[in-house]
């Protein structure tokens, strides 16, 4: 019994750590080699500790790249399609968790978008925002991503409203509030930590997202995962650039990641489990 | 209802007008709250959708000037090309290749962490990183991991086999499917890990309990406990990863470009080709559409089973 419990912890410490190595390694890599010189690119054994850490690949991935204006069109555009998606999902939501509105269909209809394949839906859109004056505009792909991320805030706030005790809003619409006001006044603020949390899902799911972004924007509306097509093959061996740029890009949606930790199987699931 | 209107309103015949538009307001309250949403997706699936279809049956193409009628002729264009078949096939291979992979390293690790331990909360935020990274730059940071001369897998592998490795991870096959299973598996093993680990917590203890007492060992506990106990979690999980593994593309754009020559053409990848490099949009609408109808089975499947978990 004691072996048995001894191996079985030793196979539980081996399979985490097997994890945390395995998930570390290359993401160190990316971050390291965005500090090290060119003079530590291509040696043998690899550079793991650069001596001489530097920060011009990030001035130059930020100025030469045009990564300051993909930065800058990415938070626009995110902040921008989280606050839309996240207020029409939050109403949406409320209205299919207190009344059943469209019963069953509405709710269904709105989850299957999430799963349609991106490349099945963007031609169709991609040629419709040509016409529109759409392509290539901040404002395009905010309406984009508002869309892509609503079967998320709206599934997400329906699961969340539904766990929530009717009775205050109830107790509201004696005292003669209307509707939208026990909505807005009683409602809302209750919910308002589920509304967070899906608010910065829905950031991270834009600020991440590339497909969109390639196939809708070309030289001005661009978000930051698009520039990374300027390394594709690396014909001019730019790996500090690129590194330098992945890392700006990376850091801030796992400081948000941390942050809804908690919700993290919510998020996942789109509400169907609570974790 | 509207009693805020009526009272702070200067006139009546505006108090009058304010109560009617708010109660008019109140009794479709729960339509005017579902109308921005529902306008937005409207917007973007069943227009773009309406207007797509229009588009399979002529010819719009940018080689091509006009949009002629041309009836089934898409279609066939993408049904006689063996390259669409081929990434149909690639598609599917590397879909179960991948969910099979990240669920049962997903569940190994699920298993190894549902015990509390010091530090577990540390451990945990590092194994969920990759959950929150742009799949772009994930493709991205492997190529760079992987290939030589610049990156410093061969070197690693060599220490570790004590003989010199030399492997050509992008440009020749086997070893490209491999860079790309490694790259979706390090991004997507958390996911499955994620949902089976609250799905394992969620099994009442008393259940082990009454296993223990009955002397069962610790596979048979496994067997007839956990598995039951897990089943739905496992097919959510299971299914909503199937569901975007079979939108493989960012990857395979950082990672591959669709190389060895054809090689690694995923249906996504297939689609943009056509529909963005050759501009066949025609065909490549086509081609979507096919693929949409191929996917809609398993999505009705899945929507129907999330709804029941909702309504439990």
């Amino acid at each position: 019994m004691a072996a048995s419990s001894v191996r079985a912890n030793s196979a539980r410490v081996l399979t985490i750590g097997f994890f945390i190595v395995f998930i570390l390694v290359p993401l160190y890599w990316v971050v390291v080699t965005s500090i090290k010189p060119a003079s530590d690119y291509l040696t043998t054994p690899p550079v793991w500790f650069p001596a001489k850490p530097t920060i011009v690949h990030y001035t130059a991935a930020l100025f030469s790249y045009r990564g300051l204006q993909g930065l800058i069109n990415s938070l626009i555009i995110a902040s921008a399609a989280t606050a839309l998606s996240t207020v029409m999902g939050t109403m949406m939501a409320y209205s299919l968790a207190r009344f059943r509105t469209g019963g069953n269909h509405l709710a269904l209809w709105v989850i299957s978008q999430r799963f349609l394949p991106p490349v099945a839906v963007i031609l169709p859109i991609f040629l419709l925002f040509r016409r529109w004056g759409l392509y290539d505009t901040r404002i395009g792909l905010i309406l984009a991503y508002a869309f892509m991320t609503l079967p998320l805030s709206v599934w997400m706030m329906y699961a969340y409203f539904r766990q929530l005790p009717k009775s205050l809003e109830e107790a509201a619409l004696v005292d003669g509030l209307s509707r939208w006001q026990a909505f807005w006044m009683v409602a809302t603020p209750i919910a308002a930590p589920g509304v967070a949390a899906a608010a910065v899902f829905v950031f991270i799911a834009v600020w991440t997202e590339f497909f969109f972004a390639l196939i809708l924007t070309s030289r001005y509306a661009f978000t930051l995962p698009t520039i990374f097509r300027a390394f594709l093959g690396f014909q001019g061996a730019q790996y500090g650039e690129a590194c330098a740029l992945a890392t700006v890009s990376l850091a801030p949606s796992i400081a948000l990641g941390m942050i809804v930790q908690r919700h993290l199987v919510r998020g996942l699931t789109l509400g169907a489990l609570r974790g | 209802m509207g009693q805020s209107a009526t009272a702070n309103s200067p006139s009546a015949a505006s108090a009058i007008r304010a109560g009617g538009a708010s109660a008019w307001a109140d009794r479709h309250f729960k339509w005017l709250m579902v109308a921005p949403a529902t306008l937005l997706i409207l917007a973007f699936s069943i227009y773009p959708m309406l207007f797509s279809l229009w588009v399979v049956f002529v010819n719009y193409d940018f080689q091509i000037p006009g949009h002629e009628f041309v009836g089934l002729q898409n279609f066939q264009q993408i049904v006689n090309d063996p390259l669409a078949w081929s990434s149909l096939g690639l598609t599917i291979a590397l879909s179960v290749a991948v969910v099979a992979i990240e669920f049962m390293l997903g569940l190994a690790l699920a298993l190894a962490m549902v015990k509390t331990f010091r530090g577990r909360g540390i451990v945990m935020s590092i194994l969920i990183i990759p959950l929150f990274i742009s799949p772009v730059i994930v493709g991205q940071s492997w190529a760079l991991f992987l290939q030589r001369p610049f990156g410093p897998a061969d070197y690693l592998l060599s220490q570790l086999m004590g003989r010199p490795v030399a492997i050509s991870w992008v440009g020749e096959t086997p070893w490209v499917y491999i860079a790309i299973l490694l790259a979706d598996v390090w991004q997507w093993t958390p996911f499955m890990f994620v949902i089976l680990l609250a799905g394992l917590a969620a099994i009442p203890p008393h259940l082990y309990e009454a296993a223990e007492l009955d002397g069962v060992g610790a596979l048979n506990a496994f067997r007839y406990v956990t598995a039951p106990q897990l089943a739905p979690v496992m097919l959510l999980a299971l299914t909503l990863r199937l569901l975007d593994a079979v939108k493989l593309f960012d990857v395979i754009f950082m990672l591959t470009g669709g190389g060895p020559g054809t090689a690694t053409y995923t249906t996504s990848f297939y689609l943009y080709q056509i529909g963005f490099q050759q501009f066949h949009l025609s065909m490549a609408t086509a081609g979507s559409w096919l693929f949409l109808i191929l996917l809609s089975v398993v999505i009705t499947a899945l929507v129907r089973r999330l709804l029941k978990a909702e309504a439990a």
